[in-house]
C-alpha cells in the first residue's frame, strides 16, 4: 500500500503544476513531486526488521542503500532547482510587475 | 465556468487513470526489484571502499559518476542564480534587514552561541560521513547554514560571491582531479586509488578526501545562493 500512497502525493503534484495560477505555487507543486518521489524510493528498500546501511559489526541485516544513495542526489538537485527557479520568479515579478500566469501570457489586462 | 469544470474534471480522469496503470505496474514488483542489490553492498562494500556507511560507499565509490555531475548540477544552478540575479560587486549584502525589520536582541544573542558549535557539528557530519549517517552534502548544508547565522549576528559583513564561485569551480577540478587519480594506480576511473586488497585503514583517507571536497563545495554553494537573494531582497 506504501507505494501507491506516495504515487498520490506525485499526482497530487502534477495537479498542482497543471491547475495553479501563481507561479510560486507551480514551483512549490514541483518540489511535492519531489518529496513523493522520494517517498517512492525510500519505501522500495525498507522492510519489518531492517536496519539503517551503516555496518557497526560485519554480517548486521541491513536494508538496501542503493535507493537511499540515489535519493541524495535528488535532494541535492531539486533544492538547487527550486532556488534557481524562485530566483527566476522574482525577476519576472520586477518585469511584468506580477506572478500569476494570466498577467504574464497577456490573458486579461 | 462550465468550460473550467471539465478542464478539472478531465485532469482527474488522466490522473485516474495513470494512478491505475501504477498499481498495475507495481503488482509484479518482486520481479522488477529483488535484493540481489543489498546482499552485494552489505558483503562487499565495507572492504572494497572501507566505508561503514554503505550509502557513502556508493555515492563515493561505486557510483562516483553519478556524484560528480550532481556536483556539477548544482555549480550549474548557483552559477545560474547569480548569472540571473546580476549584482554590483561592490554592494553591500543584506542592509535591507536593518532597514525594514530589525533583527531582535535575543537572537542575535543565542546566534553567537550556537554559531560555533553549529560550524563545529557541520564538520563532525563533514569527517564522519564513511562512519555514521551524514557526509559530504548533508554536513555541507548544515555549515552553510552556521556561516548564514552571520549574517543576522552581523549585517555589515561582506562576503564577495564572486571570490566564492570562483573558488566553487577550482573545488569542481579539484573533485575531477582526485576521481582520475585511480586511473594510474589501478588503470580505472572514477573509483578509490588505493589498491583493491590494501589496508582498509589506508581506503578511507580517499573517502575524507572526497567528503571534505564535496562539503566545502555544497557550504559556498548554498551561501552564495543565500547571498544573492538577500541582495534581491531590497
Amino acid at each position: 500500500m506504501n507505494p501507491i500512497l506516495s504515487f498520490i502525493v506525485i499526482l497530487v503534484g502534477i495537479y498542482g503544476v497543471a491547475t495553479s495560477k501563481n507561479i510560486i505555487k507551480s514551483v512549490f507543486s514541483v518540489t511535492i513531486i519531489e518529496a513523493g518521489t522520494i517517498l517512492l524510493f525510500l519505501n522500495l528498500a525498507v522492510y519489518e526488521g531492517g536496519l539503517i546501511p551503516i555496518l557497526t559489526e560485519l554480517g548486521m541485516d541491513v536494508v538496501d542503500p542503493l535507493p537511499q544513495a540515489l535519493m541524495i542526489t535528488t535532494i541535492v538537485i531539486g533544492s538547487t532547482i527550486t532556488s534557481l527557479a524562485l530566483m527566476l520568479c522574482i525577476k519576472i515579478f520586477h518585469h511584468f510587475g506580477s506572478i500569476e500566469w494570466k498577467v504574464i501570457f497577456g490573458g486579461d489586462k | 465556468m462550465v468550460s473550467h469544470l471539465i478542464k478539472k474534471l478531465s485532469m482527474f480522469v488522466l490522473l485516474s487513470f495513470v494512478l491505475v496503470m501504477f498499481i498495475l505496474a507495481m503488482s509484479d514488483l518482486e520481479f522488477l526489484y529483488n535484493n540481489a542489490g543489498k546482499v552485494f553492498f552489505s558483503n562487499n562494500g565495507y572492504y572494497d571502499t572501507g566505508s561503514r556507511n554503505l550509502v557513502t560507499a556508493i555515492y563515493l565509490d561505486y557510483r562516483l559518476f553519478d556524484s560528480l555531475f550532481e556536483a556539477g548540477i548544482l555549480l550549474v544552478a548557483v552559477s545560474g542564480v547569480l548569472w540571473i540575479s546580476q549584482h554590483n560587486i561592490k554592494e553591500k549584502n543584506a542592509t535591507f534587514m536593518m532597514d525594514k525589520q530589525k533583527t531582535p536582541e535575543l537572537f542575535i544573542t543565542f546566534g553567537r552561541v550556537l554559531y560555533p558549535v553549529m560550524l563545529l557539528f557541520g564538520l563532525y557530519i563533514i569527517l564522519n560521513g564513511h562512519l555514521s549517517p551524514g557526509g559530504g552534502f548533508q554536513g555541507g548544508a548544515i555549515v552553510a547554514t552556521a556561516i548564514l547565522i552571520l549574517y543576522y549576528i552581523d549585517i555589515s559583513k561582506e562576503i564577495d560571491v564572486h571570490v566564492i564561485i570562483t573558488i566553487e569551480k577550482l573545488l569542481f577540478l579539484l573533485l575531477l582531479g582526485v576521481s582520475f587519480v585511480s586511473f594510474f594506480t589501478r588503470g580505472e576511473i572514477m573509483t578509490n586509488f588505493m589498491p583493491l586488497d590494501g589496508d582498509i585503514e589506508l581506503k578511507q583517507i580517499y573517502l575524507y578526501m572526497l567528503n571534505i571536497i564535496i562539503g566545502a563545495k555544497v557550504a559556498l554553494g548554498l551561501v552564495a545562493v543565500f547571498t544573492s537573494f538577500l541582495k534581491e531582497g531590497r
